[in-house]
């Protein structure tokens, strides 16, 4: 951007992990100064992964080691990356896209902006080797319009990658054009949904497709796309240098290898964190966050954004394990740890993430349209005092119909366990709100305002 | 309020960048609300036209996205998050400040000088630095009163942007950064 130095860019307020550590897969080089410059991520050995890529090994050998890494996807569902893969079909001619989804709109959820501006070509490099993997020469960046610094970030390190031929014809000498593009979002949730998101690409109103057909079949514009997260992206490099095996040699069981968290929320140090998968939230939140303020108890945390239902304390010692989240009821999501203290309210909590659902939905399915609205009126009518036996069957039947796939996407099922989770967990928060007035956290002031009722 | 020649030549432009021309809308719309703060019919008529679109194709598309305006803002318009890691921080006390301060009764409302508004939006994805918002195309963190009344009391005094009501606040980009400095 005009009148910019490039120094200017060098962001000084990060905070997290980062620095040198066993299992710093994505971050032992971050916090090293102007790591966002070509030249300094070059001297670090940066896109000496996408040259061996392009000059040593075949698509199908890139494939192999994603598969072998045990990799999941990053963004959210944690699908098993060299399964997708595996769905771009081979023999299609005309052009194929890697589309990559750095919309992060997931409340509590801040790591891909953190890794990009540490260090933006980490997921170049990354799109760069996906290219190859599929057998495409244009890699989308769809990042999300609020996101000013790290889009001028990426236009300058695709300006750089431009300049040093290595987005362009001939890569490092070999026959393979490749490059890359941003498209900027314009504020909705929903295009972080994949289908919903190559809709906005398209330039229309961002609403979920119905699958059949898969993106990888038919995706931008039509074409075969390959959708992946940033930070799924990023560990490419990784992965090409080391190989799948020693991925797959950190993490447990189905969770292979590392994830960067982000802590939010009542910690002392909130910030994004690379861990091992494996390791517990009470790692996470009481050592690496520094737990709640001083005199202060955690009472609940969402595991993987606001969508992943919320569990108590007294489950801190689940680990990060993608199964284990699942065994317990929630999910790992999109690595959005968000903390909340004695303090602080569930129903009130609730009743602002079901706000984000209704004012997010897209409209395109009822269940939710009319779900997620019906449930923040009752809400609503809860906090205000006048809530009643009936208000709290309401939610139930709400919580409900929203979920199980009623809908052709998550964004209703994630505002059902918002409900079925804070019920499940605090049932007499939410009755002593809805049927004696009473706020147990005395964070809201049920009373005076339940007298005007 | 028409596009500038600057404006509808960057427009023309967009379309080569993409396989359809469909894509180009929602970047001609952001051309158009930069230079005009807001987006009036008659914009997206001409977004239409210029595109070779249908206007209430264009419309459709920008009464779906938040960051696109239907009407107009204040000059300094601030965008201040108010999801569950902020509000467990304060925003709430913030967006109140902000109120008490442009003297607002709610989102949206332009100060009566025509120069401030706000807006309470959901997660900006700067959750480990709750509370925040973006104002000027920068993120400005972990807020307290002092900081927002610092940020107007600087807007203020700087020259208004413009005469005309409405028109977003593009600052020199080395001020945007000095945004980012806690």
């Amino acid at each position: 951007m005009a009148g910019e130095t490039r120094a200017s860019l060098a962001p000084d307020d990060l905070r997290g992990s980062h620095g040198p550590a066993r299992h710093h897969l994505l971050t032992s080089l971050f916090g090293t100064p102007d790591l966002h410059r070509l030249a300094v991520y070059r001297e670090h050995g940066g896109y000496r992964s996408l040259e061996k890529a392009l000059k040593e090994m075949t698509p199908d050998q890139i494939h192999a080691e994603v598969k072998a890494s045990g990799l999941r996807g990053r963004g959210g569902a944690g699908f098993p990356t060299g399964t997708k893969w595996s769905f771009i079909p081979k023999d299609v001619p005309g052009p194929r896209y890697v589309v990559v989804n750095f919309d992060e709109a997931e409340p509590g959820t801040c790591k891909d902006r953190y890794l990009v501006e540490h260090s933006p070509h980490l997921l170049l490099e990354g799109a760069c080797i996906a290219q190859y993997a599929i057998g495409s020469h244009q890699a989308w960046i769809y990042i999300r319009g609020e996101y000013d610094r790290p889009y001028r970030m990426l236009v300058e390190a695709i300006e750089e990658l431009r300049q040093a031929g290595i987005l362009g014809p001939r890569p490092f000498g070999v026959d393979y054009p490749l490059d890359v593009q941003l498209y900027r979002g314009h504020g909705a949730y929903i295009c972080g949904e994949e289908t919903a998101l190559l809709e906005s690409l398209e330039g229309k109103r961002a609403q979920p497709r119905s699958r059949p057909p898969f993106p990888a079949v038919k995706g931008a514009w039509g074409r075969p796309t390959l959708l992946n997260n940033v930070e799924t992206l990023a560990n490419l490099p990784w992965i090409v240098d080391h190989g799948g095996a020693e991925y797959a040699g950190f993490g447990v069981e189905r969770s292979r290898g590392t994830r960067l968290l982000s802590v939010s929320g009542n910690v002392q140090r909130p910030g994004v964190y690379e861990v091992e998968l494996g390791v517990t939230f009470r790692h996470v939140i009481m050592e690496l966050a520094g737990g709640p303020p001083p005199g202060r108890r955690v009472k609940a945390f969402w595991p993987g954004g606001s969508s992943a239902p919320v569990l108590p304390e007294s489950m801190l010692d689940v680990s990060t394990d993608l199964d284990e989240l699942a065994r317990v009821g929630s999910m790992g999501g999109s690595g959005g740890v968000i903390v909340m203290d004695d303090s602080h309210c569930v129903v009130k909590a609730a009743r602002r993430l079901i706000r984000f659902y209704a004012h997010e939905s897209c409209g395109k399915c009822t269940p939710c349209r009319v779900g997620t609205n019906w449930a923040e009126r009752t809400f609503e009518r809860i906090l205000r005092g006048e809530g009643t036996v009936a208000d709290l069957q309401i939610l139930d039947h709400v919580q409900d119909a929203l979920q199980n796939g009623r809908c052709l996407c998550g964004l209703g099922d994630s505002a059902g366990w918002v409900i079925m989770s804070t019920m499940k967990h605090f049932r007499e928060e939410y009755e002593a709100h809805a049927l004696r007035n009473q706020c147990l956290a005395g964070e809201c002031n049920v009373q005076r305002v339940g007298a005007h009722a | 309020m028409a596009l500038s020649k600057h404006a509808i030549e960057e427009i023309k432009a967009l379309p080569q960048r993409f396989p359809e021309i469909r894509s180009a809308v929602v970047p001609a719309l952001d051309i158009a609300q930069e230079e005009l703060g807001y987006l009036t019919p008659e914009a997206m008529s001409e977004v239409a036209s210029l595109l070779q679109v249908d206007p209430g194709y264009v419309e459709g598309v920008a009464t779906f996205y938040t960051l696109f305006h239907l009407e107009p803002v204040g000059e300094h318009h601030f965008y201040v998050c108010t999801n569950l890691s902020c509000m467990l921080r304060g925003a709430e006390e913030i967006c109140e400040h902000i109120r008490r301060r442009i003297g607002v009764s709610r989102e949206r409302e332009i100060s009566a000088d025509g120069r401030f508004s706000y807006e309470e939006v959901e997660c900006l994805g700067a959750c480990e630095f709750a509370p925040m918002m973006r104002y000027a195309h920068a993120y400005h963190y972990e807020l307290t009163p002092e900081k927002i009344d610092a940020l107007i009391e600087a807007a203020r005094s700087a020259r208004p942007a413009s005469a005309r009501a409405g028109v977003i606040d593009r600052p020199e980009s080395q001020e945007a950064e000095q945004g980012h400095g806690r």
